[in-house]
C-alpha cells in the first residue's frame, strides 16, 4: 500500500493522465508526460450513488479527482470540456470478474479414466490440487485490450480479477480497465481471498462431491491454523498462502442459494464472514440468505423465456424453471427490500451487452435506481476496502467516471465516454437529434410533411402527403439519406440524399422514373416531449408476478400448512405398543405430539377427521434413503468419514412430497457405498416447504455409513479402477483395522496433549486436528453409530469381528441380504438389520438373497427394518413390509413395525417416533385401507401434527399448478412475440440415486431435433 | 455327543427333504388325466367373475369353466380349491428373463447384439430355461413371457414362451412373433448445458431414421423380387408387411409415439403396431385411438417423469388409458427378479382407479390379445390352454397373493425355487439350534 502512495505522490511530474507512472522503466525517446488537467464543466455530476450536483464542474489532474462541485475554480492550463446537458457518474466497479486472467481449463478426466489419488503438482504445495491458495491473480494478470474495451463500453472502470480455479483460489487483484501497462492499472495487488466448492482444473479425484469439497475446505482451515502454530512441522507453501489470503475480504463463489447457505456455514465455523457470489436465485430463500449476514454479489443472468409454442415440449419445462424466468429480474429488488447488502456483477452474462438492459429490468422490477448505482459503485468499493480509490467522485479518488447523455438507467441513455484513471475513452458519438416535423419539397411537387421520430440514434421516418408512408432515414455525421415509396399502394421508391444545415435538410434525389430532383425539408416544429417519451419507452404494463412458493418447486405453497389440533375419530389404530391394533379408536394430535389414544375422545377446538373404515399408523421411517441430497458418494478415498450429508440436504427434491404421499415421515439420508467408510448421515423429517436446516431431526443421534463388498472393491467398474486399495474383501478388513487403529492413536495423542502444562503445551505445539479421525473417535466413544451396507455372510461376520476387536458395535447392517445366514451372530453382536423385501439376482453378491431374509432375522430376535434405497419404492414401503407376511409368515403387526417402530429403534428415535403413544411426535398416517394392502393409499400424512400431505389439498394444488403453468406459458408466448430471445425447452431433474451411484448427476434433457 | 449326532442327522434329513439341492425344479410331466378344480372364485380374465366355480381341463386344454353345478366330475382328478381364486396364468411381455442372469456379469448377458439393424436376430435361441430366477417368478403366478432382445434401432425378434420347460424349443408358445424397433430418442441427457454432443446426437438420430427408412423400403419389396442371394435382414421382416408379425415400437415421449407410428405407416406397415414403454400414452391418447394402436405400458411403479406431474401419474396411467379406450397391457420393467411383482403393479392400478378385473385383464387377456396369442392363452375359457393359477387370496395384493397351484398346459408345476430352498436350509439350521440355545439359557 505504501508503495502505491509513494508512486502516486511522485505524479506531480505528470503522466499522461495516469495515476501511476512507470518510474522504473527506461524510455526510448524523449519523455512525454502530461498532467492530464481537465475540467468538465456544466455537468450534472453524481458524485456518489446518492448525491447529485447540477451544473457542476469536475476537475481532474494526474488521473485523480482534484475537485468537484459548483464552485470549482478552473485553473489556468486546464483543458475545459463543456458537458452541458450531460451526466457524469463514478466509473462502475465489478467485484467478480476474470478480466485479464488465463482461462481455466477443467482437466477433469472422464469416467473411464483411472483414479488419481495423489497430487501431480511438483513442489512443497498442498496434498490436494483443488487447494491452490498460492495463486495470486496479480501474478497471472495481463492487460487485455479487447476485454477492457468490452467492459468499458458497459460503464465499468474497475474490476476485481478472480482466478476462478479450485476450492482455495488464492488472492484476487483489483485493477482498472485502462489500456496501460499492468504496473499502472493494478490498484490493489491482493484485494481479496477467493474460495469456492468447485475443484476446478484439479485432475485429482478427491473431492468428487459437494460434501467432499466442504470437508476439504474445513480441513484446510484446520491445517493452515496448525501449520501456522507449528511452522517447523511441515513446509507447506499452500497452507502459508492460505493463512495469508485469509487476511483479505473473502469472496466465496456459490452458484445457487443453497450453496450460499453452505458457504456461510463454513465461514461461521472459522469465524469468517464471506462475501458470497450467488447464482441469482437468492430471492427464493430470502429469509435464510438474510440470516447469513453475508453481502451478496448478485448475478444479472436472467434466464431467457422458454419456447413453449409446442404443447408437448412445453410440458417438459418445469414450474420452477418457468417461475424463475418470471421472477429472476426481481431478485435484486427483493434483496434490497430485505436489507441485504449486495454488489452487482456481469460475470455470468453470456452476452455482456445484456448488462444495461437487464439492469433496467431489475429497476423496472422494483430496484431503486440509487440502489442499483450503489451496488455498482459504493458497495463493491467498500467491500473491497478500496473506497479511497473508487466508488465515488471525491477529491483524491481515481478519475474513473462515465459521461452519459442522460440518466444512466434510462432506456434512451447513451454512454458517451468512459474515463479510466484520467484516460478518456470515447464510447459513443453523440447522436444528433434531428427529430421533428419538416416541410418537404421535392422538385415541383406539392409540399408534404416529413416526420422524424423514434430515438436519436434510431430515427424513424414518415412522409405525410395525400396518404402516409413510412420510409427509411439514416444520418452519417451531417449527411442524410432517405427513401420511401411514392404512395401507399406503390412499390416504387423515391430516394433522397443530402445534408443538414441550420436545422434544415436539403440535397439531390431521384424519383422512381429516374428523374433527378432537388429537395429540401424545412424544420417546422420540434418533437413534443410526450412523443419523445412514447418513443423512448414502450407502454409499460403493470408488473404481475406469481406467488412465491415454498419450496420453489411444483407442489410448493405460498402458505405452509399449520400445526393443528386434530382428532381422528373411529379408526383402526395400529399402535405398535402392547395394545396392538385397536378398533374404533380415536387419536388426538396436539402441539405436534400424540396427545391421547382412546375411545370417544373429545377436544374442543380440534379439527375432526372421520377415520371410519380407515387405518391410522405411525409415519413410515425409511432407514436407507438418498432423496433430498445434492450428492451421494464421495467415492474417492477408502475412508471419507469427514464428509457430512447434512451439508448437502436439498429441501426442494420433489421426491419429498411424493414420499409424503406414500406415508413417509422420516428418512435417514445416507452416504453412498463406494468406500468402506463413507460419510456421516443426515436424518430428516419430510417437512415439505421448510429449509434443509429445519428438516433435520432435532437432537438425533449421529450416524455414519460403512460399506462392504462389490461396491467398495470396485467390482462392477471398469478395469481402470482396479488400483484403489481395497480390491478384495481381505483388503476391506484391513482398511477398517487400520482406520480405527489410527483413530485410537489420534485420540491418545490429544489425551496426552491435554494433560500437559501450559508451558509444555506451548513448547510442544497443538496436535493437528483431523476431522476424519475425529469422526472415527466418536464411533469408538459411542457418540456416532454405524449403518453398514453389506450383502454376503463372510463380510458381515468380518465386520462384527473387527468391531469386537476395536471396541465398537455395528448398529445396523443395511441391505444385509445374507443376514439370514448369520442372523444368530448379528443378534449376539446386537446389530440390527435393515433390508430389501425381495431384491436379488442383480449382481453376484446378491445371488443368494431371499425374500424371507427379514422374516428370519426378525424371528431370531434381530431388530429388523425394510428400507428403500430408492425414491420410488419408498412410496410403497408399507407394501414392501407386507411381503414379509407373504414370504416368511411374519405377523401383520410385526411387518408394519419393520417400516415404523423398528427403523425408529435402529435410528435411536423410538422414544419419540414409531408408535402411536401419547407423548410421541405426531407423525402419523391416515390410510384409506389396510396399510399392508396394495390398495392402501395415504390420505393424510402428519409430521409434527402438521398435515404436510393431504389428498384433498393435493387435488387443489394440482389445479393451481396447471393454472399457474397456463399463465406463465401465455406470458412466455407474449415475450416471444414481442421479440424476446427464447431457449429450447429443457428438462432439469436430479437423477434418481441409489447408493451405488458414484457420482451425482443433474440430468438435463434437450430436444435433439 | 449323542445329542450332537442327533442334530446332525436331523439337519441332513432336512437337507434331503429339499428336492434337487437348489436346482431349478424339473418341468412337470404332460397332463395324464382330466382334472377339475372346484369351489373357487373364477376370474376369467375377460372381466367375468364366477363364484363357486369349477375349471376342468384335459390334454392341456380347458374343457370346462363355469359354476361348480355344471361341471362333470366323471373321470377327473378333483382338486378342492374352495375359498380360493382361479386366474389365467399371468403374462409378462417385453422381458429379458432367461436372456440375462446376473446383470453385472457380462458372461451371463445375452440380450443385446452389436449393430443398429438386427431384425434377423432371434431372442428365443438364447432363452435359458434353467435360469434360477424363472421359478421364483412362477411362484407368484406369472406363467408366460415374451422373450425380447434389446439394443440398436431394430433389436430383433421376440418369442412367447411358457415358464416351465426343458429347453427353449420346448418352451416356445409362439416363435418370432414380432420385431422390436427402438424409436430414436428425441430427448438427450447432456448432463449439463447444451453442448456439441447435442448437434452430434441430432445428426445421429437423423441418420438412424434414414437408415431405417431404407431398411423398410427394401424389406417391403424384398419378397416380390427374385433374389439371387438371400438377405437375412430383409427376409426376416417380410411378416411385418403382410400382418403376420407384429411391430413393437419402443417409445415414451409423446411426440416420439406420434412420429414413429406415422413413419412406419408411411413405410407400408399398416397393422399390428404396438407401442411399448408408452410413458406419455395418455397425452397422445386421441392419436393412439384414431390409429387403433395398442400399448404395453411399462413402469407403473415409477416416479412421475416430470417434477410437475401428479405424484400418482404412473400409478393411475392404466386407469386413464382404460378411460380413454386405449387397448393396453402392463409390463414390469424395473428388474428381472422383480417380475414376480407383476400382479402387484396391476393391484396398484386398482388402488388408483382401475377396476379389479380390468386390472387382471391388463396382465392376462389384454396382453394375450396384444401379443396375438389370445386364441390359446390369456383367459380361463374352454378350448384354451389350461395355463392357470390358483391363489389362496386376491392375486393382485401381496397381502393375499398365495399361489397354491399353477398349471401350464395342464401340467401341474413344482412351485419350489432356489430361494425357498435357501430359506428351508437356514430356517432348519436355526430350528435345529433353537432347543440348544434355550437349553443353554436354562442351564444358566
Amino acid at each position: 500500500m505504501r508503495k502505491i502512495l509513494t508512486i502516486a505522490a511522485c505524479l506531480a511530474l505528470g503522466a499522461a493522465g495516469s495515476a501511476m507512472a512507470q518510474e522504473t522503466f527506461p524510455r526510448n525517446g524523449v519523455y512525454d508526460e502530461r498532467t492530464g488537467l481537465v475540467a468538465l464543466t456544466n455537468a450534472t455530476i453524481h458524485t456518489d450513488y446518492k448525491t447529485t450536483i447540477e451544473n457542476a464542474t469536475l476537475l481532474i489532474r494526474n488521473g485523480k479527482v482534484e475537485a468537484v462541485g459548483t464552485k470549482v475554480q478552473v485553473p489556468a492550463g486546464a483543458v475545459v470540456v463543456d458537458a452541458k446537458g450531460k451526466h457524469i457518474y463514478p466509473g462502475l466497479v465489478d467485484m467478480f470478474s476474470a478480466y485479464g486472467l488465463p482461462e481455466v481449463k477443467s482437466e477433469r478426466r472422464n469416467y473411464g479414466s483411472p483414479p488419481q489419488e495423489e497430487s501431480t503438482k511438483q513442489g512443497a504445495y498442498n496434498w490436494n490440487q483443488a487447494i491452490r491458495p498460492e495463486t495470486n491473480a496479480v501474478e497471472l494478470f495481463k492487460v487485455d485490450k479487447k476485454q477492457a474495451e468490452e467492459m468499458r463500453k458497459l460503464g465499468f472502470g474497475t474490476v476485481l480479477s478472480v482466478h476462478r480455479d479450485g476450492i482455495a483460489r488464492g488472492t484476487a487483484t483489483l485493477v482498472t480497465l485502462a489500456d496501460k501497462r499492468e504496473n499502472e492499472v493494478v490498484l490493489l495487488d491482493k484485494a481479496a481471498g477467493a474460495l469456492s466448492f468447485d475443484r476446478g482444473s484439479s485432475p485429482q479425484d478427491y473431492p468428487n462431491s459437494l460434501m467432499g469439497a466442504i470437508a476439504l475446505l474445513r480441513q484446510t482451515y484446520l491445517d493452515a491454523q496448525w501449520n501456522n502454530m507449528n511452522p517447523g512441522r511441515e513446509q507447506n507453501i499452500s497452507l502459508k498462502a492460505f493463512s495469508d489470503a485469509n487476511n483479505f475480504p473473502q469472496i466465496f463463489e456459490a452458484d445457487n442459494k443453497l450453496n450460499v447457505l453452505r458457504a456461510d456455514k463454513v465461514g461461521d465455523e472459522f469465524k469468517k464472514q464471506y462475501i458470497i457470489k450467488g447464482g441469482g436465485d437468492e430471492y427464493q430463500m430470502i429469509k435464510e440468505i438474510k440470516a447469513t449476514n453475508a453481502p451478496i454479489i448478485v448475478s444479472l443472468n436472467f434466464p431467457e423465456a422458454y419456447n413453449v409454442e409446442d404443447t408437448y415440449d412445453a410440458r417438459r419445462v418445469s414450474l420452477d424453471a418457468m417461475k424463475h424466468w418470471e421472477m429472476a429480474p426481481a431478485n435484486p429488488a427483493l434483496l434490497q427490500k430485505a436489507g441485504i447488502p449486495f454488489a452487482i456483477t456481469v460475470s455470468d452474462l453470456k452476452d455482456k451487452k445484456d448488462f444495461l438492459p437487464n439492469l433496467r429490468k431489475a429497476i423496472e422490477y422494483g430496484l431503486p435506481e440509487e440502489e442499483a448505482l450503489k451496488a455498482l459503485t459504493a458497495t463493491p468499493a467498500q467491500l473491497l476496502k478500496a473506497d479511497k480509490h473508487v466508488g465515488s467522485l471525491d477529491k483524491g479518488k481515481l478519475a474513473n467516471f462515465i459521461i452519459t447523455s442522460g440518466n444512466l438507467f434510462a432506456e434512451d441513455n447513451v454512454i458517451l465516454e468512459n474515463w479510466v484513471q484520467g484516460n478518456q475513452y470515447k464510447i459513443t458519438e453523440v447522436p444528433s437529434d434531428y427529430r421533428g416535423i419538416y416541410t418537404l419539397k421535392i422538385g415541383q411537387q406539392p409540399e408534404k410533411r416529413l416526420q422524424i421520430a423514434g430515438t436519436p440514434d434510431k430515427p424513424e421516418l414518415k412522409v405525410i402527403g395525400q396518404d402516409t408512408v413510412t420510409g427509411k432515414i439514416s444520418f452519417s455525421g451531417n449527411l442524410v439519406t432517405l427513401s420511401f415509396t411514392k404512395d401507399k399502394k406503390s412499390k416504387e421508391t423515391v430516394r433522397l440524399s443530402g445534408w443538414y444545415a441550420d436545422k434544415n435538410l436539403q440535397g439531390d434525389g431521384q424519383l422512381p422514373d429516374a428523374t433527378p430532383v432537388k429537395w429540401s425539408a424545412k424544420f417546422s416544429e420540434a418533437m413534443t416531449q410526450q412523443a419523445k417519451k412514447d418513443a423512448a419507452k414502450e407502454a409499460k404494463k403493470a408488473l404481475e408476478l406469481g406467488n412465491m412458493v415454498y419450496p420453489f418447486q411444483a407442489f410448493g405453497q405460498a402458505e405452509l400448512p399449520k400445526q393443528e389440533t386434530v382428532l381422528i375419530k373411529n379408526a383402526t389404530v395400529w399402535t405398535n405398543e402392547k395394545d396392538g391394533i385397536l378398533q374404533n379408536t380415536d387419536v388426538l394430535l396436539k402441539n405436534g405430539k400424540i396427545a391421547k389414544v382412546g375411545k370417544n375422545l373429545s377436544e374442543s377446538g380440534a379439527r375432526i377427521v372421520d377415520g371410519t373404515g380407515k387405518h391410522v399408523t405411525p409415519g413410515i421411517i425409511d432407514e436407507h434413503s438418498h432423496i433430498a441430497l445434492d450428492g451421494v458418494n464421495e467415492g474417492t478415498q477408502a475412508v471419507t468419514a469427514e464428509v457430512r450429508m447434512k451439508d448437502v440436504v436439498n429441501h426442494e427434491d420433489p421426491n419429498i412430497y411424493r414420499q409424503l404421499a406414500g406415508g413417509v415421515t422420516t428418512s435417514q439420508l445416507l452416504h453412498g457405498s463406494a468406500n468402506p467408510i463413507g460419510g456421516q448421515s443426515a436424518i430428516i423429517k419430510l417437512r415439505w416447504g421448510k429449509s434443509p436446516q429445519e428438516m433435520l431431526v432435532e437432537n438425533a443421534d449421529e450416524f455414519i455409513k460403512f460399506a462392504l463388498g462389490e461396491n467398495v472393491k470396485h467390482s462392477n467398474r471398469s478395469p481402470v479402477h482396479n488400483v484403489r486399495f481395497p480390491q478384495t474383501r481381505m483388503g476391506v478388513e484391513q482398511v477398517y483395522v487400520d482406520a480405527f487403529q489410527r483413530a485410537k492413536e489420534y485420540e491418545q495423542t490429544w489425551k496426552n496433549y491435554s494433560k500437559l502444562s501450559k508451558k509444555q503445551k506451548a513448547a510442544q505445539g497443538e496436535p493437528r486436528r483431523d476431522i476424519e479421525l475425529e469422526t472415527l473417535v466418536e464411533i469408538l466413544n459411542n457418540k456416532r453409530f454405524i449403518t453398514c451396507h453389506s450383502y454376503v455372510q463372510s463380510e458381515i461376520n468380518m465386520m462384527m469381528k473387527v468391531a469386537d476387536q476395536m471396541g465398537f458395535k455395528v448398529n445396523t447392517f443395511t441391505h444385509i441380504l445374507e443376514g439370514y445366514k448369520v442372523a444368530d451372530k448379528m443378534r449376539d453382536h446386537g446389530a440390527g438389520g435393515s433390508t430389501f423385501s425381495d431384491w436379488w439376482a442383480y449382481k453376484m453378491e446378491v445371488k443368494d438373497a431371499i425374500p424371507q431374509n427379514a422374516g428370519i432375522m426378525h424371528k431370531l430376535g434381530v431388530t429388523t427394518a425394510i428400507n428403500s434405497d430408492d425414491a420410488e419404492m419408498a412410496r410403497r414401503l408399507n407394501q414392501e413390509a407386507a411381503k414379509s407376511v407373504k414370504y416368511a409368515g411374519v405377523s401383520e403387526e410385526d411387518a408394519l413395525k419393520m417400516v415404523t417402530l423398528n427403523p425408529a429403534k435402529l435410528l435411536h428415535l423410538d422414544n419419540r417416533m414409531g408408535s402411536i403413544k401419547p407423548g410421541k411426535d405426531a407423525d402419523v398416517v391416515l390410510w384409506n385401507n389396510h396399510p399392508l394392502s396394495i390398495y392402501a393409499r395415504a390420505e393424510k400424512t402428519f409430521v409434527d401434527g402438521i398435515a404436510y400431505y393431504d389428498l384433498e389439498r393435493d387435488t387443489q394444488l394440482r389445479q393451481e399448478l396447471e393454472k399457474e403453468r397456463g399463465r406463465l406459458v401465455q406470458k412466455m408466448l407474449q415475450a416471444k412475440t414481442s421479440g424476446a430471445r427464447t431457449q429450447a425447452p429443457a428438462q432439469r431433474r436430479a437423477s434418481v440415486v441409489h447408493c451405488e451411484d458414484v457420482e451425482h448427476n443433474e440430468e438435463e434433457e434437450y430436444l435433439a431435433y | 455327543m449323542k445329542i450332537h449326532k442327533r442334530y446332525i442327522s436331523a439337519f441332513v434329513a432336512l437337507l434331503l427333504s429339499v428336492p434337487a439341492f437348489a436346482q431349478v425344479p424339473a418341468p412337470a410331466a404332460k397332463q395324464s388325466k382330466p382334472m377339475l378344480l372346484t369351489g373357487a372364485t373364477l376370474h376369467v380374465g375377460n372381466g367375468t367373475v364366477v363364484e363357486n366355480a369349477a375349471v376342468g381341463f384335459d390334454n392341456g386344454k380347458i374343457t370346462y369353466a363355469g359354476p361348480v353345478s355344471g361341471a362333470n366330475r366323471n373321470g377327473h382328478e378333483v382338486i378342492d380349491v374352495a375359498g380360493q381364486h382361479i386366474y389365467p396364468g399371468l403374462i409378462q411381455p417385453n422381458t429379458q428373463l432367461g436372456l440375462e442372469e446376473i446383470s453385472s456379469v457380462r458372461a451371463t448377458l445375452d440380450m443385446r447384439e452389436v449393430g443398429q439393424l438386427n431384425p434377423n436376430v432371434r431372442a428365443v435361441v438364447a432363452y435359458n430355461t434353467d435360469s434360477d430366477v424363472i421359478p421364483t417368478i412362477r411362484a407368484n403366478g406369472v406363467l408366460l413371457s415374451q422373450v425380447t432382445p434389446v439394443g440398436g434401432t431394430v433389436s430383433g425378434s421376440s418369442s412367447i414362451v411358457q415358464l416351465d420347460a426343458w429347453n427353449w424349443e420346448d418352451a416356445v408358445l409362439k416363435a418370432d412373433e414380432g420385431i422390436h424397433l427402438n424409436w430414436p430418442n428425441m430427448l438427450i441427457n447432456t448432463g449439463g448445458a447444451p453442448n456439441p454432443r447435442l448437434a452430434n446426437f441430432a445428426q445421429q438420430r437423423e441418420q438412424a431414421i434414414s437408415d431405417l427408412a431404407q431398411l423398410l423400403r427394401d424389406a417391403s419389396v424384398y419378397k416380390s423380387a427374385k433374389n439371387e442371394k438371400e438377405n437375412l435382414k430383409l427376409s426376416s421382416m417380410a411378416g411385418l408387411f403382410d400382418g403376420s408379425k407384429r411391430l413393437y415400437i419402443h417409445a415414451n415421449y409423446g411426440k416420439e409415439i406420434i412420429e414413429s407410428v406415422n413413419f412406419v405407416k408411411q413405410h407400408g406397415i399398416k397393422d399390428n403396431i404396438v407401442i411399448v414403454g408408452a410413458g406419455d400414452a395418455v397425452a397422445v391418447a386421441d392419436f393412439l385411438k384414431a390409429n387403433n394402436i395398442a400399448v404395453i405400458y411399462s413402469g407403473v411403479h415409477a416416479l412421475p417423469s416430470r417434477s410437475d406431474e401428479d405424484v400418482d401419474m404412473p400409478y393411475k396411467t392404466p386407469y386413464l388409458l382404460q378411460q380413454a379406450g386405449i387397448p393396453f397391457a402392463l409390463d414390469y420393467d424395473l428388474s428381472l427378479h422383480g417380475i414376480r411383482n407383476l400382479p402387484f403393479i396391476a393391484g396398484t392400478a386398482v388402488a388408483h382407479g382401475l377396476d379389479k378385473e380390468q386390472a387382471l385383464a391388463s396382465i392376462t387377456l389384454n396382453t394375450a390379445k396384444i401379443l396375438g396369442i389370445d386364441k390359446q392363452v390369456g383367459s380361463v375359457e374352454v378350448g384354451k390352454d389350461a395355463t392357470l393359477v390358483v391363489s389362496g387370496g386376491d392375486l393382485l395384493d401381496m397381502r393375499t397373493n398365495n399361489v397354491t397351484h399353477a398349471f401350464i398346459q395342464g401340467r401341474k408345476l413344482d412351485l419350489n425355487d432356489k430361494q425357498k430352498y435357501l430359506y428351508q436350509k437356514f430356517d432348519g439350521k436355526y430350528q435345529a439350534e433353537a432347543p440348544k440355545v434355550e437349553g443353554a439359557k436354562a442351564q444358566k
